[in-house]
């Protein structure tokens, strides 16, 4: 240690007494975003809000957390802890109060705290506290977004096992005035925090999705306009030959795309095709929706969107990736618990639909016709049929999709928490869909995609529904696990991994660690799965 | 009319594979299924190999239909019985044998435990009526 500093105003100092008090302590460092702003605003009003906020929620809840309140500074406070869990606790319990004290008022009032905490030698006198601990808890609060909580490698590395949160590794940061990088970890404090991204994020989609709408209800008119001289008779004959009954349960609904996948590159032939009755399989009926999406991508003469468009894709949603404790201590299988990072990628909101599957099955690109519902999940796939799926998909929307890993399962399954379930260490009725889970039978099994609650990441039936396979071969154990998110795979692996609980196994399977094997090629009538898009 | 016709035999498809699944496939009459090893009572140290005997039937693939044939399912520790109309549980004390295995190797934790093997069919539904070995206890060390 170089210099001791006041944080504030860089004061060198603090010798006079004669044995140093240094101790270890965890420093919790918070302050105002925005303050001046607030100050410009309202003087009086902001002022008086800040000390209200102060003696009703930050000093109470430091000394909650057995913490001492240092100082306060006019935006500011800083507070030490023995025990950096608590530490971090009081950051989050701040955070989450300030949340409600804001909902009430409109956004330019908002008082939001940026708060960083940090693990250090100090050195504390009555009124103030010295050191480059501090300095460090500071400097995280500046990088901090309004709202965040940022903890330091040395916190992270105490409570990563002890609180039930997700964190965020932002990797090692160059703060002002300290040598050494300092690693940095965001806390996601709560599962109410995660669902705030995902509204964002289903904004946009919800947006795009009702573009991508009207473009093709543009295009459906135009289509009918231009052919209602030609063919009178198509949309209003939803009759089709008998010859083709086979088909009938694939085809029940405004269902896949049928024929036209595999033909989709140019858009003449697929015209064409319509137009001559005799031809056997596509239905009229199919035929006639199915064209104007693809009319409308022609005049771009895009091969990508193009094919995008004739697919059904499943729902997905980006997961920013993270470290997290994988594994669990009660089944040999899931032991040890190790750290694992996983990167950025997207995960399937539902399991693989029967409705999506059978547009792969109908481009002969997948092994079987699936029956039952559309929106329930498809099942009794084999490892290696999921793979074809996610091949297929792959290659008609031209996107990296692919199965998840095991870890990536795991990571995705846990939802930023650390507990048995997603919601917690204790079972509860009506999350995911288990045997005997519910007072209420069920008598169609399995139940449609996304009936039952979503995780903290907003994805659903993860415990439940289907088992679902993922890409690692089967380890007995993890011992000797890649711990970079990958998947463990050898060339050739008789049995693969599936992961999460099904309807027909107990709420124990439901468990986020819990893992099983199943034969690469052999298919089972619970066993479904999920597809991943690397991002 | 041609679309009622349509939607019954759609419906009727659609409920074939269950209908057809409902109960398993005649069993052969003799067909036995025995532990090779291990034995009923024997004491065990750690991992050990288990085998499986069938006679008068054929091990196959899952999945695979052909007459008079099967796939191997081992239930350790089980004591609810089997549900004939229903697929053998996958989990893990239904340890299944789909790719046409007739040994595989056991860890199981020290204690007194129960083995048996079921033959399921292409669905992975007993045989009718069930084709089940002796339900054999042993002693892991």
């Amino acid at each position: 240690m170089a210099q001791i500093r006041d944080i504030k105003t860089g004061r060198v100092g603090a010798p006079p007494r004669e044995p140093m008090p240094r101790r270890l302590a965890a420093i919790v460092a918070g302050d105002i975003s925005g303050y001046s702003r607030l100050m410009q605003i309202d003087e009086e009003g902001t002022h008086n809000r800040v000390k209200r906020i102060e003696r009703d929620l930050i000093e109470p809840s430091i000394v909650e957390h057995q913490g001492r309140l240092v100082k306060t500074t006019g935006d500011g406070f800083i507070a030490i802890f023995d025990s950096p869990v608590e530490a971090v606790r009081c950051s989050i319990v701040i955070q989450q109060n300030l949340i409600g004290r804001n909902a009430a008022l409109p956004k330019h009032h908002w008082i939001e705290y940026r708060i960083g905490v940090n693990l250090g030698d100090v050195i504390i006198e009555a009124d103030d506290v010295y050191g480059d601990g501090v300095n460090i808890a500071t400097r995280l609060e500046g990088i901090a977004q309004p709202g965040e909580v940022y903890i330091s490698g040395g916190i992270y590395e105490q409570i990563k096992h002890k609180l039930v949160c997700g964190y965020e590794s932002l990797g090692d940061r160059h703060v002002k005035n300290i040598t050494d990088p300092v690693r940095v970890y965001r806390v996601l404090s709560d599962p109410a925090a995660l669902q705030q991204n995902r509204k964002r994020r289903e904004g946009v989609l919800i947006f795009l999705l009702g573009l991508a709408l009207l473009f093709i209800a543009g295009g459906a008119l135009w289509y009918m306009l231009s052919q209602t001289g030609k063919l009178p008779n198509l949309a209003s004959a939803p009759v089709s030959p008998p010859a083709e009954v086979q088909q009938a349960p694939a085809a029940k609904q405004p269902a896949p795309p049928v024929q036209p996948a595999p033909p989709a590159p140019t858009v003449a032939p697929t015209q064409q095709q319509a137009a001559p009755q005799p031809e056997p399989s596509p239905a009229p009926k199919q035929a006639a929706p199915l064209l104007p999406s693809a009319s409308p991508a022609a005049p771009t003469a895009q091969p990508a969107p193009q094919a995008a468009a004739s697919v059904r894709e499943p729902e997905m949603i980006s997961l920013r990736g993270g470290s997290f404790a994988m594994g669990s201590n009660e089944d040999v299988s899931e032991k040890p618990i190790r750290q694992v990072t996983v990167k950025p990628f997207a995960m399937g909101k539902f399991p693989v639909s029967v409705q999506e599957w059978n547009a792969c099955a109908a481009a002969k690109a997948c092994g079987f016709t699936a029956t039952g519902k559309d929106d329930a999940p498809v099942a009794n796939v084999s490892w290696s049929d999921a793979k074809q799926y996610a091949a297929w998909l792959a290659e008609t929307t031209r996107k990296p999709y692919r199965l998840p890993s095991e870890a990536e399962w795991e990571y995705a399954a846990r939802g930023g928490t650390q507990t048995r379930y997603w919601w917690g260490d204790q079972f509860q009725p009506g999350m995911v869909n288990c045997k005997n889970c519910s007072d209420i039978l069920i008598t169609d099994q399995p139940v449609k995609v996304g009936s039952l609650k979503p995780n903290p990441f907003g994805l659903f039936d993860m415990g439940g529904g289907v088992d679902q396979w993922v890409e690692d071969c089967w380890h007995k154990n993890y011992q000797g696990a890649p711990a970079d998110g990958s998947a463990w795979i050898e060339n050739e692996c008789p049995s693969r991994v599936i992961r999460s609980g099904s309807w027909r196994k107990d709420s124990s399977y439901a468990r986020t660690a819990n893992r099983g094997s199943y034969d690469t090629n052999v298919r089972y009538p619970t066993h479904g799965f999920r597809v991943a898009l690397s991002l | 009319m041609k679309f009622m016709q349509r939607i019954v035999l759609a419906a009727a498809l659609t409920c074939l594979p269950f209908a057809a699944c409902a109960q398993g496939k005649p069993a052969h009459k003799e067909a036995l299924l025995y532990f090779v090893w291990p034995q009923n009572g024997t004491i065990i140290k750690g991992g050990f190999w288990c085998r499986f005997g069938l006679r008068n039937m054929g091990v196959t693939h899952a999945g695979d239909t052909y007459p008079n044939s099967g796939h191997h399912h081992l239930l350790v520790d089980v004591n609810e019985p089997l549900n004939p109309n229903e697929p053998i549980p996958q989990d893990k004390s239904h340890l299944h044998f789909g790719a046409g295995q007739t040994e595989a190797r056991i860890e199981l934790p020290p204690g007194k435990h129960t083995l048996q093997l079921v033959l399921g069919d292409a669905d992975h539904f007993p045989f009718n009526p069930p084709v089940v070995s002796q339900k054999i206890t042993i002693t892991v060390k």
